[in-house]
């Protein structure tokens, strides 16, 4: 078991890393509010297929990098992923069994989620940012799910 | 078809809702502690140096990209280049002629009004990063930080005229806040009346609003709006835009005017980070001889509770 989980930490970081390297990648500012949350996809597919191998201190981590590189309050993406991480790793067992709409479907309740607990954290702060265009992101990170699976579980495959 | 690749199949991961109470715990309180205090000010520096490779690897191939137009441009590209630059500098050495005399004769005036605001003192140019900071806020990364002695609050400019102001400070990189950003005010002076007001961002690289101005207020289409130096962030003078749109509701007590700014806020490449004098009155040069008949310009006040002050 020991022996498994260091085998999987690679392609978890490196995904991580890719996924963290698109999230500042410049697009046209028009398509800005649409860039899915790459990173974010890519944490719950490891706390959905190998809670064990990092999980939930992925999800931290890759929260605290996404503050760092976005400039907003340090922990604020951090407490997001946390908790939507913990959820996803709550539903693993079924996400695995569902369809391909009812498994985008919980991806997007999640990212909506992970967005309003953003949103929440800004207004706390105390700079809100009210344009609709925040929400557009989970669908298309929805949208994006079911590609971003099958890339990831072919690794190594050939 | 959606497949896991499926190995772990254990109905249960030990402490999951301790170690998610745990994270989460440490993110609220990262986030109070960066929100209420300052501590995190110098974790945060070195934090953004952990940032920095994974920033310069993206910008990186844009750069090359650029790096390869440049390299590739044909002679005749650049001869065209030449000569509008040539034709520009005429134009900027044309207007520069009076600058000299121009700027003794403001610092003159200053002086006797005791007006220490807004003297710019040196600057240092900083390249924008190929890099998208949130979405949701105008921001640009910059790659000048603390190293170069950039500061929070630091004024930015480009060369149209105010870009923005020094958000936060990393060792080596910087965020720079621009106008247009909502939560971005600037104190400003419309130029042809000398009207003071503030300029807020509204979220839209084209476009600032003045919100604070009466529907009485004698402003018009096409009117330049220049630094006014109050509270003591940015020079005094420079550009931030021109008028764009009145709009005058007899029915509000508030015009609804739109300004457009006047740095190129969606395509500057290079800014200029601005340090401003910390006094106008000591760097005065020596006024000319006054004329007999006029009265003797007050003598500058002695330096001395100053110098008491500096040096216990």
């Amino acid at each position: 078991m020991m022996h498994d989980n260091r085998i999987r930490r690679f392609p978890m970081l490196l995904s991580a890393l890719v996924a963290l390297a698109l999230a500042v990648l410049p697009l046209p500012s028009v398509l800005e509010p649409l860039r899915p949350d790459f990173l974010v996809l890519v944490v719950f597919y490891w706390c959905i297929e190998s809670p064990r191998a990092g999980g939930l201190g992925l999800a931290f981590v890759s929260g605290l990098a996404l503050d760092l590189v976005h400039g907003v309050v340090l922990g604020q993406h951090a407490l997001a992923l946390t908790l939507m991480g913990a959820w996803a790793t709550h539903l693993r067992l079924r996400i695995r069994v569902y369809s391909v709409l009812s498994q985008c479907l919980t991806i997007f309740l999640l990212l909506t989620g992970y967005q309003f607990v953003l949103f929440w954290v800004d207004g706390a702060t105390g700079n809100p940012v009210t344009t609709f265009s925040r929400w557009l992101a989970p669908f298309i990170g929805a949208l994006l799910w079911p590609p971003l699976v099958n890339a990831l579980s072919m690794r190594g495959r050939t | 078809m959606v497949a896991f690749r499926n190995t772990d199949t254990s109905q249960r991961t030990t402490g999951l809702l301790l170690r998610c109470v745990l994270y989460s715990l440490l993110a609220l309180g990262l986030i109070i502690v960066d929100k209420r205090y300052d501590h995190l000010g110098r974790i945060r520096r070195f934090l953004s140096v952990v940032a920095y490779p994974v920033q310069v690897a993206v910008a990186s191939p844009f750069d090359g990209w650029n790096w390869f137009k440049d390299s590739v441009t044909t002679r005749d590209a650049l001869r065209a280049d030449k000569a509008k630059l040539e034709a520009e500098l005429r134009v900027a050495q044309f207007r520069l002629q009076r600058y000299e005399a121009l700027e003794a004769e403001t610092q003159r005036l200053r002086a006797l009004r005791d007006s220490t605001a807004g003297v710019t003192d040196r600057f240092v140019i900083g390249d924008v990063m190929d890099v998208d900071l949130d979405a949701f806020r105008e921001r640009v990364l910059v790659d000048k930080g603390a190293g170069d002695g950039v500061y929070v609050g630091q004024a930015v400019l480009d060369s149209g005229g105010v870009f923005g102001q020094v958000a936060r400070v990393g060792q080596l990189t910087s965020e720079v806040i621009l106008v247009s950003d909502p939560a971005h005010a600037i104190p400003v002076q419309i130029n042809r009346t000398g009207l003071r007001t503030i300029a807020v961002g509204t979220g839209d690289l084209s476009r600032l609003k003045l919100p604070y101005l009466p529907t009485s207020a004698d402003v018009t289409v096409g009117d330049l709006l220049v630094t006014s130096g109050l509270g003591g962030g940015f020079p005094a003078g420079y550009p931030v835009g021109t008028i764009a749109e009145v709009k005058r509701d007899p029915s509000q007590s508030l015009a609804d005017v739109d300004v457009r700014p006047a740095a190129a806020l969606d395509r500057s490449r290079e800014l200029m980070f601005v340090w401003l004098k910390p006094q106008a009155a000591e760097v005065l040069p020596q006024p000319a001889a006054p004329k007999p008949s006029a009265p003797k310009p007050p003598a500058p006040k002695p330096p001395a509770p100053k110098q008491a002050a500096t040096n216990p």
